[in-house]
């Protein structure tokens, strides 16, 4: 049985489980003198026994599906002639994985032997047993667990209390996947990043000016080492998002500051939805806008004045980033704008200051720290940007503060290094773990000042 | 009248001053707004130029003998035979029948080139649903290779030099008879909703991928929104004030602003290398995009809770009612607009989410149709990804249009998402 | 006109009033639920509920025609027929008001009755308000303030206002104070800013508070000290009038009697106009006192007259607290 299939199989057990339940409290009422004998209203019985019936079962078919792959494949492994097991762990796992793509009718790597044909049919009637076997044992539970509950039905049973516990616990549990999220994250980055750090040392990463991780890959190559320094990686990072916050600051704000201060409320109701659509477009469609738009109309300016405009520019992904960002930038900084008090530009217009200056000396001073909050989240944002860079920035590591130049980004490697064919085991993949860990430490510091610092500012004039 | 400082000349002369900055701050606020509104004018205005011409397709009208012979058939006509018989070569034999004139091998290779390589497929499909028509001749409407769609529709320059051009002098001129003989048209290109991948661009289509997304969806809305609903009404409506809830609370902000990419390295190494979950199918993708939305959802659920007044709470418990029942009876209805408005705009993030599923395998060539979550896919901003990747002009054109039918899609449940709004807002 | 003779000092307590004496005719403005309502702690001397039949208004006659002294010989500002409308909802109308030179003017009323409308429209605050609609005339000094040719940041430099809420900005007290110099350029390099910030914060009595902490935000303030600070930013711009708008509504009575003795020093070189719920404030700082009511003047004359020997009903039902 499939899991979907054997998911609403355990749903229809569900509701016969309510159904049966709920009978069964009418039945004991019968005996007890009435419905309005018993605690709880007969619903919450039935609620009780279907709870009973479902989530143990959803528990169990949950850590099957989470060991079932792992359990197979050491049983396949175990079945393998004595030679093969002996390989190393890396050969292993492609021979594993071959074995997989061979019962999946996938196209293999290697050449077909009959062990691994053997193997293979193995490991199909392996998940096979597997999957009716975790149908059976699933649907056992869901039928004890409920039965169970069916038999406590009295009464005297405080049912509608121990569903608002379950529930409660449920919800207890749903707030807490946030946490499991980032926990999640940050293992999953660090440990790889660890073993890449166990492979070239720290330093030589975050202070290296070379980066060439594409030799690795061969252990005869010449510069079979590679080179991961990431000192050009941070610098292209920084380069776009650095144009980027000079087209989305000055234009994010000033925005907002004109539909916040000056702007009718009908001008402000046509242009924040337009705003907003900037916001809403996804991010390779600004991709494809940078590459396929923007990159070649500057490179043709560029050819007209005489410049040398390489054609995957920095300029071009960090413009069009900078676009991306705009609504961003505008609407958390019409938030704040908004937040000032009335009563400060009345004061200020009282001493006959005019709009401007107002603005710029009273409301400006005062909504200064939930703006700068708002352009740390926007760089946060301009540093993680993916599908802008990789589409229209290049690869080439160059080191250079020319926005003209082709320049790469963290987000553009981990792409590049993650997308298609990977090795586990060698510092070409493993780095993207790194690079990764880096981003998140770089991102997670910043949204953390950010969202602290428009907190407290929030604070200050509620 | 009296003279004070403020009625001095000095002070006309800076007052004067002040007004001309005051102009000056005013206008750099219009300029900011309009250039940013330039910014999605030009997007837009180059993406529909470029791809309003996708949606129609260029077709050359072949006169077809199903000649046994050509076929390489003999006397067969079982499905087998059928399926295996030479197609490509009548396709070709056809071309040369219609232009007989055309000898040597170069000009002739030109010449196959200018009927697409999906018109043998075609063909097969056409026999293998009636094997009557062996022996007979029909005229069937076959799409034009993406170069020659290309030249139709006038993308492609014929005074450029003949070097500097994909397409040929000689296949202008046969185009240019077949344009005389009325053969060619432009039709609807149904190809584009109802194919997948492929790497001619005149048979690639988006159907494979948007099906992917469907799919990826559905995961992310079956889990997202229970876990997300779920969430926001323990933080806040029974959620104490202590540090386990802070660390909630930090861990929601935070994650609202997580790059995406960091997301995709949490899926490939936990879903795929830890549980062992296929690479490129859309359950794993769901996965991720359900962490992703996850915050906007609890976020947009919360402010629905808390915008329920109080004091429908306290009628509730006063009535003696649980803290259970007042809410699923009272606040989860009063919520729900909100909270489903919330969902829809997660829902409309997601579908246009492409980095974190570029790390988990999405971004794979998949030429077939997904049958179901667990079949490897892609989604349509992985599609557009890929396409924008290709070098054929035939290709600009389709991502272009692959970027409206996003867009669309995108609009359309941003609209809903309002729609919802509008209609339920209500003011306590 | 009902006039009555009857004396009554504002000391005195409620006559007890037959309940069908004033018949219900139309509810009073409430507080709050108009744009234009005066907002706020309510006036320090109110009358009690139980005692204050306080529905029990007649309703104005459309012909009413202001009772007492409107005019003076040597006006500061003038106001002839000024009407407000906020939307298509009728703020004050037919308000013909002089204001004396080195006076000051009280301006009392039950909520929303239209004396701070009337007291925005002197600087033009209201400009700041979408839907408000000013007509009539008002002069200063003999000049239109809505003269096209008049630019309201200079009027605004004449005319200076303080508000019901003490606002300091968030900068420093000596910012605060030398803001409004600085901005009209009436300052030039520092030592002239220092004189001009020690000569404002020493006119509202403020510095011998502040002298060594003039770096420190204004907002740090106790709230009477903010209210201080505030008439120093106003005084600072040398205007020629001063409004103040309630402006010891937020403060407790010690801090009230240190604005209110300040108000009476700052009669020597300033017009003053100030909106106020209490009565005693009313007769404490002023030489003339004008009763809004229902968005017209009732009545205005010397402060000891109207309070004594009101001539209009309206007047005497609103001091005698029979409504508020």
């Amino acid at each position: 049985m499939s899991g979907p299939a054997l998911i609403l199989v355990l749903l229809a057990f569900s509701a016969v489980a309510f159904h049966l339940g709920r009978r069964r409290a009418f039945a004991v009422s019968a005996s007890a003198g009435g419905v309005k004998n018993l605690h709880s209203l007969p619903s919450y019985y039935g609620g009780l026994t279907a709870l009973w019936c479902a989530l143990p079962a959803v528990v169990v078919l949950g850590l099957w599906v989470s060991f079932e792959s792992s359990i197979v494949e050491n049983l396949v492994v175990a079945g393998l002639p004595e030679e093969t097991r002996a390989l190393p762990p890396e050969r292993l796992n492609l021979v594993v994985n071959d074995i997989r793509n061979l019962a999946e009718g996938n196209i293999v790597s290697g050449e077909v032997v009959p062990e691994m044909r053997a193997a293979a049919d193995h490991y199909l009637e392996l998940r096979r047993t597997a999957a009716a076997a975790s149908a059976v044992v699933v649907l056992c539970v869901a039928i004890v667990g409920a039965s169970l509950a069916w038999r406590r039905v009295s009464p005297s049973l405080r049912a509608r209390n121990q569903v608002e516990q379950i529930v409660r616990v449920l919800l207890i549990a749903s707030s807490t996947v946030a946490i499991f999220s980032t926990l999640g994250i940050v293992l999953s980055v660090l440990f790889e990043a660890i073993r890449f750090f166990g492979h070239v040392p720290i330093a030589d990463f975050l202070f290296g000016l070379d980066w060439s991780p594409q030799m690795a890959i061969r252990e005869d190559q010449v510069g079979s080492s590679g080179a991961f320094g990431a000192i050009p990686l941070f610098a292209g990072t920084l380069l776009i998002s650095f144009i980027a916050m000079t087209v989305a600051a000055p234009i994010g704000l000033f925005a907002a500051i004109y539909l916040a201060e000056y702007a009718t409320s009908a001008f402000r109701s046509v242009a924040k939805p337009v705003l907003e659509i900037l916001a809403g477009i996804p991010t390779v469609v600004y991709g494809f806008f940078a590459a396929l738009i923007v990159a070649p109309a500057i490179r043709d300016t560029g050819a007209i004045i005489g410049l040398d405009v390489a054609s995957e520019s920095a300029l071009a992904a960090g413009l069009v980033m900078g676009v991306m960002i705009i609504p961003f930038v505008s609407s958390l900084s019409d938030d704040v704008i908004n937040a000032v008090p009335q009563a400060l530009r009345d004061g200020s217009y009282a001493l006959g200051a005019t709009r401007s200056e107002t603005i710029r000396q009273v409301v400006l001073p005062a909504a200064l720290p939930g703006i700068v909050g708002g352009l740390l989240l926007a760089i946060s944002r301009a540093i993680g940007e993916t599908m802008i860079v990789v589409m229209a920035a290049g690869l080439a590591a160059n080191l250079t503060a020319n926005p003209l130049q082709a320049v790469t980004t963290v987000t553009v490697q981990i792409v590049t290094l993650l997308v298609g064919d990977q090795e586990f085991d060698s510092p070409k993949t493993l780095v993207a773990f790194a690079l990764g860990l880096v981003l998140f430490v770089v991102t997670l510091c910043l949204n953390v000042i950010a969202l602290r610092v428009v907190r407290k500012y929030r604070e200050q004039y509620d | 009248m009296r003279t004070s400082v403020h009625t001095s000349e000095a002070m006309a002369r800076r007052l004067a001053k002040r007004r001309a900055a005051e102009r000056r701050f005013r206008a750099y606020g219009i300029v900011a707004i309009t250039l940013a509104i330039l910014a999605l004018a030009t997007l837009f205005t180059s993406i529909v130029g470029n791809g309003y011409t996708a949606f129609q397709q260029t077709y050359i009208a072949l006169e077809v003998t199903y000649d046994p012979e050509v076929l390489g058939l003999g006397e067969a006509r079982d499905p087998k035979a059928l399926s295996g018989a030479n197609y490509p070569g009548l396709v070709k034999k056809t071309m040369r029948d219609m232009f007989p004139d055309v000898k040597g091998r170069k000009d002739k290779r030109a010449l196959y080139g200018i009927v697409s390589s999906g018109a043998a497929f075609m063909i097969r499909e056409r026999l293998l649903a009636d094997p009557g028509l062996v022996g007979r001749t029909e005229r069937i409407r076959v799409p034009a290779d993406d170069d020659i769609d290309m030249l139709v529709k006038g993308h492609i320059d014929r005074q450029v030099p003949e070097a500097e051009r994909r397409v040929k002098d000689n296949q202008i001129g046969w185009v240019e008879t077949l344009e005389e003989a009325g053969r060619i048209e432009r039709r609807f290109n149904t190809a584009f909703f109802t194919a997948g991948d492929s790497r001619e661009p005149e048979l690639a289509g988006i159907r494979g991928a948007a099906v992917g997304s469907l799919y990826a969806l559905l995961v992310t809305l079956a889990l997202s929104f229970p876990i997300g609903v779920a969430a926001a009404v323990y933080l806040e409506e029974f959620a104490p004030t202590n540090r386990l809830t802070d660390l909630i609370e930090v861990n929601i902000n935070n994650l609202a602003a997580v790059p995406s990419i960091i997301f995709g390295l949490l899926g490939l190494s936990i879903f795929i290398n830890f549980f062992g979950l296929p690479r490129s199918a859309p359950l794993v993708g769901g996965l991720v995009l359900t962490l992703m939305t996850l915050p906007t959802i609890i976020i947009a659920s919360r402010a629905a809770l808390k915008s329920v007044p109080p004091s429908i709470r306290e009628a509730a418990l006063g009535m003696g009612a649980s803290k259970m029942q007042t809410i699923t009876h009272h606040v989860l209805p009063l919520a729900m607009p909100g909270m489903l408005t919330g969902t829809i705009i997660g829902m409309a993030q997601a579908l246009g989410e492409s980095a974190p599923l570029l790390m988990i395998g999405m971004v794979a060539f998949i030429v077939d149709i997904p049958g179901g979550p667990l079949d490897p896919s892609t989604v349509l901003p992985v599609q557009i990804f890929l396409w924008a990747d290709s070098p054929e002009r035939a290709f600009v054109e389709r991502t272009s249009a692959a970027i409206m039918v996003l867009l669309a899609f995108l609009i359309t449940m941003n609209a809903l998402a309002v729609v919802l709004r509008r209609r339920f807002e209500r003011r306590w | 006109m009902n006039v009555t003779a009857e004396r009554m000092s504002i000391s005195t307590p409620h006559p007890p009033t037959p309940a069908g004496l004033f018949p219900i005719t139309r509810s009073g403005p409430e507080s709050g639920s108009e744009p234009w309502a005066d907002s706020g702690p309510g006036p320090l001397l109110e009358s009690e509920p139980e005692s204050a039949p306080g529905l029990s208004l007649e309703p104005v006659p459309d012909d009413i025609e202001t009772v007492g002294e409107a005019t003076v010989e040597r006006p500061r500002m003038t106001s002839r027929n000024v009407g407000v409308m906020y939307g298509d909802k009728m703020g004050i109308e037919r308000v013909s008001l002089d204001i004396g030179s080195n006076e000051v003017l009280a301006m009392i009323g039950p909520s929303g009755c239209g004396k701070s409308t009337f007291l925005r429209c002197l600087n033009r605050m209201n400009d700041t308000i979408d839907i408000c609609r000013v007509s009539g005339s008002i002069k200063l000094d003999g000049e239109d303030i809505h003269d096209p040719r008049l630019d309201v940041v200079q009027l605004r430099a004449r005319v200076g206002m303080v508000f019901q809420k003490p606002n300091p900005f968030p900068k420093s007290i000596y910012d605060n104070v030398a803001y409004g110099p600085r901005i009209h350029g009436l300052v030039d390099g520092r030592r002239e800013t220092d004189a001009i910030v020690e000569r404002s914060l020493q006119k509202a009595g403020l510095w011998d508070e502040v002298r060594d902490r003039l770096e420190q935000p204004g907002t740090g303030l106790s709230g009477g000290q903010q209210q201080r600070l505030c008439i120093a930013r106003a005084i600072a711009v040398s205007p020629e009038v001063i409004l103040m708008d309630e402006p010891c509504s937020a403060l407790d009575p010690i801090a009230t009697a240190r604005i209110e003795g300040l108000i009476d020093e700052l009669r020597e070189n300033y017009t003053i106009v100030i909106v106020t719920h209490s009565m005693q404030q009313a007769a404490r700082v002023s030489q003339r006192t004008a009763y809004f009511h229902l968005g017209r003047l009732i009545e205005v004359g010397e402060t000891n007259h109207v309070f004594t020997n009101p001539r209009h009903k309206l007047t005497e039902d609103y001091i005698t607290g029979r409504f508020g």
